[in-house]
C-alpha cells in the first residue's frame, strides 16, 4: 500500500497558478469555471441564432442549404437549454449556496469539480460535432423515427445522444450535491423556512434534477442502441414505437422547462427586496408555489403532444393541469409586484434585469395560457407563436433572471462593481431587442408560418415580421456585446465594491468580496431570515457603526477540502468511453477503464494533502 | 430557386372575424421602456395591425368550422390577456414609478406579507382559469367529429412522405378508388374525415383556414376532418394551402400540399374522369416508354395505387434498395402544382425538376434512389426528358 500511498499524494491546497484550476474543489472557482465555459457556449448559440436570424430576414433566401439551417435550430437549443441555461444555473448554484447556507464548501467537493469536467467534456464532445462536419439535425426535441437510420444517415444524431448522455451523469451529480448540501449543512439557526428564495429554488430544481434526469436518460440509451446496435424501440419496422420517445422525452422535458427557469426566478426574489429595501412580499407563499409548480410540473407533459392524437379525454386532462400550473406563477409574480409596492426602489442595472425578468415573463406566462387550451394550440403549436412563447420565458425569463444575477452577485465574486452606465445600455439593449426579435414572432406564426422551416415563400406576408426579428437579433448582438465590454472593463480596474455595496440581506454580504477560499472564519448562527439585514438594522438601532466585513484569518488554521486530481481522471474516463460509441466501442473500454483507476484513485487518496494535515 | 413559385389565388378574401388590438397586446415595463418601445415599435404595430389577417395560411382567416372555432377560442384568450397583461403590466409600472427611491429616504415599512391578498390572488386567477378550462374541453369535444347531422361524409387517407403527401380515396364518390398526390380534391360545404399515416417519420397535417393540426404518426393511425364552408368562400373553385407542421427532416420546409374546394358537379367529373386512358400523341407514346423504363418503380401513373405494390417500394427503400414510394401521377395533367404544391405545373417547371429535383427540393429521394441520376445529375437524353413529359402533360 504504501507505494499507492506515494502515487496518491494529493496536491497542496496553494490556490496558485494554471494548475490550481485543474485541481481545485473549491466551489467559488468551479462556480466560474461552469459561468465561463457557459458563456462560451452562449455566444457560440448566439452565433448559430444569428445564422437563422440572416437566412430568415429575406424570404426564399439561399444564403445557407436547408442541411445547415436545420443544424443551426438543433446546436443552438441543445445548447442554449444543456449547455448555456443549466450550467450558468449551476454556476450560480455553486458560487452562491455555500455561501448561502454560512457553509465552507458543498457536501462533497471532489464530486463537485467531477461534476464540472464531465460537463466540459460533455460540451466539448457535443462541439466537436463541427471539427468532422457531422452535426445533429433533428431539432433539440429529436423526435423519432427521424432520428434513426435510415432517415439520419450521419453521426451528428449520435454526437447528440452521446454528449446529453454524458451531459445528465454531471447534472445527476451537481443535482445530488446540492441536495445534501442545502439538507445537511445549513448554518444553525438557518431553518428550512428561513433560507434564502434562491436557495429553495436549487432545492427545487435539484430535486427535480435528480428526478428528471433519468428519465431522459433511458429514452437516449435506447435511442442510442437503436443507432448503432440494431434494437428497434422507436423504429415502427421493427415493432417500436416512435411515441414513446415524445412521452419519454416531455416527461423530462416539462420539468426540464422548470429546471431552466426556477434558478432565475430565486435570482430574481433576491434581487427585487434588495433595492426595493424591503424584505420579500409572502415568503412562504413564493416557495410553495415553487413547490407546487415543481411536483405539477410532472403532470403537464402532454401539453406538448395536443395534436399528437392523444385523444380529447387526454388532452382535456392535461388542458386543465396546464392551466392550472399558471396558478402558482401567477402567485409569484403578484408576490414580487407585492415586494416593490411601498418599497424605495433603486434602478441599478441588476434591478432593471429583474424588473424586466418580471415584465417579460408576464409575456410569456400569458401566451403559455393561451396554448394551453389544446383546440386554440391546435393552430398554435409547431409555429413561430410558439417560439416567440419559449424565448419569453427562457431568454425574457431565465436569461434576464441570470444577468440580474451576474450584476447582483459579480460584485461579491470580483471584488469589482460592474460599470453602471454600460450596464444599463446593456439591459436597454437587450430588452428592446428581445423584445423586436420575438414579439414579431406571435404575429408571423398566427399568420400560419411554421417553426424549423429554413425558407418561405415570399407571397404570404411573413418578410416583414422576419426582417423586424432579425433587426432586433442585431440590437441583441449588440446588448451582449456591451456586456462583455462592461465586464473586461470592471475586471481591470482596482477593486471598489466593499464586501456590501448594496445593502444586501443574504449572509454571503457578511464576508469581504471576494471571499477567501473557507468563506466564513467563525460559521454564523442564524436568527431569522435575511440575517444580515438583522445584525445590521440591530447595530443601526443600537447606535453602533454598521459591522465590518468578517476579518480574514490564516487559511492554515481551517481545515478545507484538498486539491485532487482524481475528479478530473474519472471525468475524462467518462468522456473517453461516451467518445468510444462515436468512434470505435473498444475506446469506450479504455475509456470504462480510466474511470475505473479514476474511481480507485479517488476513493483511496489520502483525507487532505501532507502540508495540512492537522 | 429558379422557379416561378406559386401565386396565390387572386380571390378577395372575406372580411376577417378578428383583428388583434392595437397597443394593448405591446408589453409596457419599466418606466422608460414605456416610451423606448412606442417609438421602436410604431411602425411595427402599424404593420401588424393591417396585416394580421392576411394570407393563404392565416389562421385569422378561417373558412371552415373547426378554423372557426379554434379562432372563437383564441380570440376570447387575446381579450383575458390582455386584459390581464395590462391590469398586472399596469400595476408594475406603477409600482415602480410610484415606489422609486427619493434621495434621504428613510428604510421604508418592512411589509412582510398579507394573507387576504394571497388567498385572493390564488383564488380569483384559479376560477378564471378553470372557467376557461371548462369552456376548452366543451369545444374540444365539439369540434372532435364531423356534426352528426352531416348524411354524407367523405373520407379520405392521407399519408404523409418525405416530402410530399399521398391522397387516397377508398370511395371518392360511386364507390370509385382514387389515389392521388399534393392536391386533394373535396367538394364544398362537404365534411371530410382524413385518416392520417406516415410510413417514414413524423409529419403534421395542417390546414391554417380549415383545421389545425394533427401529427402523422408512423404506427398510430390519427383522425381529423375539416369542411370548406362555402358561405366564407367567395368563389368556387377555391385553393387553400396545407403544410406539414412537425419538422421531418430536409425539406420539410417545402412539403406543402393544396386543398381544392370544388362545387359538387365539378368534382364528380373529377372523380368520373379520374384514370380514363390518356389519349396519347407519338412522342407521348414515347415518352410513356421512358417512363416505364426508368420512373415507373416508384411512381404510379394508370389510376389507384395497389397495396402490394406500395408496400414492395417501402420495403426496398428500408432495405436501401434503388427504390422509394413516390407520387401517384395519375391524371397528373389535372394538377395545378407538382413537387408538394410548391411549383406550378407546366413544361419549364417539370423540365427543371427533371434536370435537377434538388435545386427545387434539396434532399428529395428521386435524386438520390433512381438509377438515371449519376451523383444527382440527370443522363436522360434531353429527347427523353421532353417525350417523357409529354406524355406527363397528357395525363388527364
Amino acid at each position: 500500500m504504501a507505494t499507492i500511498a506515494g502515487v496518491l499524494v494529493r496536491p497542496s491546497g496553494e490556490y496558485a497558478g494554471i494548475w490550481s484550476w485543474v485541481y481545485t474543489v473549491d466551489h467559488k472557482r468551479i462556480g466560474v469555471l461552469y459561468g465561463i465555459t457557459a458563456f462560451m457556449v452562449f455566444l457560440v448559440a448566439g452565433v448559430e441564432a444569428g445564422v437563422m436570424r440572416a437566412q430568415l430576414a429575406t424570404a426564399e433566401s439561399t444564403l445557407v442549404s436547408p442541411d445547415v439551417f436545420n443544424q443551426m435550430f438543433t446546436m443552438h437549443a441543445t445548447a442554449m437549454v444543456f449547455m448555456v441555461i443549466m450550467p450558468l444555473s449551476a454556476a450560480f448554484f455553486n458560487l452562491l449556496i455555500p455561501l448561502a447556507i454560512g457553509a465552507r464548501d458543498v457536501a462533497f467537493p471532489r464530486l463537485n469539480a467531477f461534476s464540472y469536467w464531465v460537463f466540459l467534456f460533455g460540451t466539448l464532445t457535443f462541439h466537436s460535432s463541427f471539427l468532422v462536419n457531422q452535426l445533429p439535425d433533428a431539432g433539440w426535441f429529436a423526435y423519432a423515427s427521424l432520428t434513426e437510420k435510415p432517415y439520419s444517415l450521419g453521426a451528428g444524431l449520435d454526437f447528440w445522444s452521446v454528449s446529453l448522455l454524458v451531459l445528465g451523469v454531471s447534472s445527476v451529480a451537481a443535482a445530488l450535491n446540492f441536495v445534501v448540501t442545502i439538507i445537511n449543512m445549513r448554518a444553525p439557526g438557518l431553518s428550512l423556512m428561513r433560507l434564502p428564495v434562491f436557495t429553495w429554488m436549487t432545492l427545487i430544481t435539484s430535486i427535480l434534477l435528480v428526478l428528471a434526469f433519468p428519465v431522459i436518460t433511458v429514452g437516449l440509451v435506447e435511442l442510442t442502441m437503436d443507432r448503432n446496435f440494431g434494437t428497434h424501440f422507436f423504429m415502427p419496422e421493427g415493432g417500436g414505437d416512435p411515441l414513446l420517445w415524445q412521452h419519454l422525452f416531455w416527461v423530462f422535458g416539462h420539468p426540464e422547462v422548470y429546471i431552466l427557469i426556477l434558478p432565475p426566478m430565486g435570482v430574481v426574489s433576491e434581487v427585487l427586496p434588495t433595492f426595493s429595501r424591503k424584505p420579500l412580499f409572502g415568503y412562504p407563499f413564493i416557495v410553495f408555489s415553487g413547490l407546487v409548480i415543481g411536483i405539477m410540473s410532472w403532470a403537464v407533459w402532454s401539453h406538448h403532444m395536443f395534436t399528437v392524437g392523444l385523444g380529447p379525454v387526454a388532452n382535456s386532462v392535461f388542458t386543465i393541469t396546464t392551466m392550472l400550473i399558471a396558478v402558482p406563477t401567477g402567485v409569484k409574480i403578484f408576490n414580487w409586484i407585492g415586494t416593490l409596492w411601498g418599497g424605495s426602489i433603486e434602478f441599478t442595472t441588476s434591478m432593471l434585469f429583474a424588473i424586466g425578468f418580471v415584465a417579460l415573463f408576464i409575456v410569456g406566462g400569458l401566451s403559455g395560457v393561451s396554448h394551453a387550451v389544446a383546440p386554440s394550440d391546435a393552430q398554435q403549436q409547431d409555429t413561430y407563436y410558439v417560439v416567440a412563447h419559449i424565448h419569453y420565458v427562457l431568454f425574457g425569463g431565465s436569461i434576464f433572471g441570470i444577468f440580474a444575477g451576474i450584476y447582483y452577485w459579480g460584485p461579491k465574486f470580483t471584488g469589482r462593481l460592474f460599470g453602471e452606465r454600460l450596464g444599463k445600455l446593456n439591459f436597454w439593449l437587450m430588452f428592446v431587442g428581445m423584445n423586436l426579435t420575438f414579439f414579431p414572432m406571435h404575429f408571423v406564426g398566427m399568420n400560419g408560418m411554421p417553426r424549423r422551416v429554413y425558407t418561405y415563400p415570399a407571397d404570404l406576408g411573413f418578410e416583414i415580421y422576419n426582417v423586424i426579428s432579425s433587426l432586433g437579433y442585431v440590437v441583441l448582438f449588440i446588448g451582449i456585446a456591451v456586456f462583455i465590454v462592461n465586464y473586461l472593463r470592471t475586471m481591470r480596474k482596482e477593486p471598489d465594491a466593499g464586501h456590501d455595496p448594496w445593502d444586501a440581506p443574504g449572509l454571503e454580504w457578511s464576508i469581504s468580496s471576494p471571499p477567501p477560499a473557507y468563506n466564513f472564519a467563525e460559521i454564523p448562527v442564524v436568527e431569522g431570515r435575511d440575517q444580515y439585514w438583522i445584525v445590521k438594522q440591530r447595530a443601526e438601532a443600537a447606535g453602533e457603526p454598521i459591522p465590518p466585513a468578517e476579518a480574514h484569518v490564516d487559511p492554515s488554521t481551517i481545515h478545507m477540502p484538498s486539491p485532487s486530481f482524481w475528479p478530473l481522471v474519472v471525468a475524462f474516463g467518462v468522456a473517453i468511453l461516451g467518445a468510444g460509441i462515436l468512434t470505435h466501442v473498444g475506446l469506450s473500454f479504455v475509456g470504462g477503464v480510466i474511470a475505473f483507476i479514476g474511481a480507485v484513485g479517488w476513493a483511496n487518496e489520502p483525507a487532505a494533502a501532507e502540508a495540512t494535515h492537522h | 430557386m429558379g422557379l416561378r413559385p406559386l401565386g396565390t389565388s387572386n380571390r378577395s378574401l372575406p372580411e376577417p372575424a378578428f383583428r388583434m388590438a392595437g397597443p394593448t397586446v405591446f408589453p409596457t415595463n419599466s418606466k422608460k421602456s414605456w416610451f423606448v418601445k412606442l417609438l421602436t415599435l410604431t411602425p411595427l404595430l402599424l404593420v401588424l395591425g393591417a396585416a394580421c389577417s392576411q394570407g393563404d395560411l392565416s389562421t385569422w382567416n378561417p373558412a371552415g368550422p373547426v378554423a372557426n372555432k379554434q379562432l372563437e377560442l383564441f380570440n376570447a384568450l387575446v381579450w383575458v390577456m390582455a386584459i390581464v397583461f395590462v391590469l398586472v403590466e399596469g400595476v408594475l409600472v406603477y409600482a415602480i414609478f410610484r415606489y422609486r427611491r427619493r434621495p434621504g429616504q428613510p428604510r421604508p415599512a418592512q411589509v412582510h406579507g398579507n394573507l387576504p391578498l394571497e388567498i385572493a390572488w390564488t383564488i380569483i386567477p384559479t376560477i378564471l382559469i378553470m372557467g376557461l378550462g371548462i369552456w376548452s374541453v366543451i369545444a374540444l369535444f365539439e369540434i372532435k367529429d364531423p356534426p352528426s347531422s352531416d348524411e354524407y361524409i367523405l373520407e379520405v387517407t392521407a399519408t404523409g412522405h418525405q416530402w410530399w403527401w399521398e391522397f387516397e380515396y377508398p370511395d371518392a364518390g360511386g364507390g370509385k378508388t382514387i389515389t392521388t398526390a399534393n392536391e386533394l380534391r373535396v367538394p364544398v360545404d362537404t365534411s371530410v374525415v382524413v385518416k392520417l399515416e406516415s410510413d417514414d417519420v413524423i409529419h403534421s397535417f395542417w390546414i391554417p383556414r380549415l383545421a389545425g393540426k394533427v401529427d402523422v404518426i408512423p404506427t398510430h393511425t390519427n383522425r381529423t376532418w375539416f369542411k370548406a364552408n362555402g358561405d366564407q368562400i367567395d368563389t368556387l373553385p377555391a385553393t387553400f394551402t396545407g403544410l406539414c407542421a412537425e419538422f421531418c427532416g430536409t425539406s420539410h420546409a417545402l412539403m406543402k400540399f393544396k386543398v381544392e374546394v370544388l362545387e359538387q358537379a365539378d368534382y364528380d367529373a373529377w372523380v368520373s374522369n379520374y384514370g380514363d386512358a390518356p389519349v396519347l400523341t407519338a412522342q407521348a407514346e414515347q415518352g410513356k416508354a421512358v417512363f416505364a423504363a426508368n420512373c415507373s418503380s416508384c411512381h404510379t401513373a394508370t389510376g389507384p395505387d395497389n397495396p402490394a405494390i406500395t408496400n414492395g417500394r417501402l420495403v426496398g427503400f428500408l432495405a436501401g434498395a434503388a427504390i422509394a414510394p413516390g407520387p401517384n401521377l395519375t391524371d397528373l395533367a389535372t394538377r395545378k402544382t407538382f413537387a408538394a404544391g410548391l411549383v406550378d405545373l407546366n413544361e419549364e417547371n417539370l423540365t427543371a425538376w427533371i434536370n435537377n429535383p434538388t435545386d427545387i427540393k434539396p434532399g428529395n429521394y428521386m435524386a438520390r434512389k433512381a438509377p438515371f441520376y449519376q451523383d444527382g445529375t440527370n443522363t436522360l437524353s434531353a429527347g427523353d426528358v421532353s417525350s417523357v413529359i409529354e406524355y406527363l402533360l397528357s395525363l388527364k
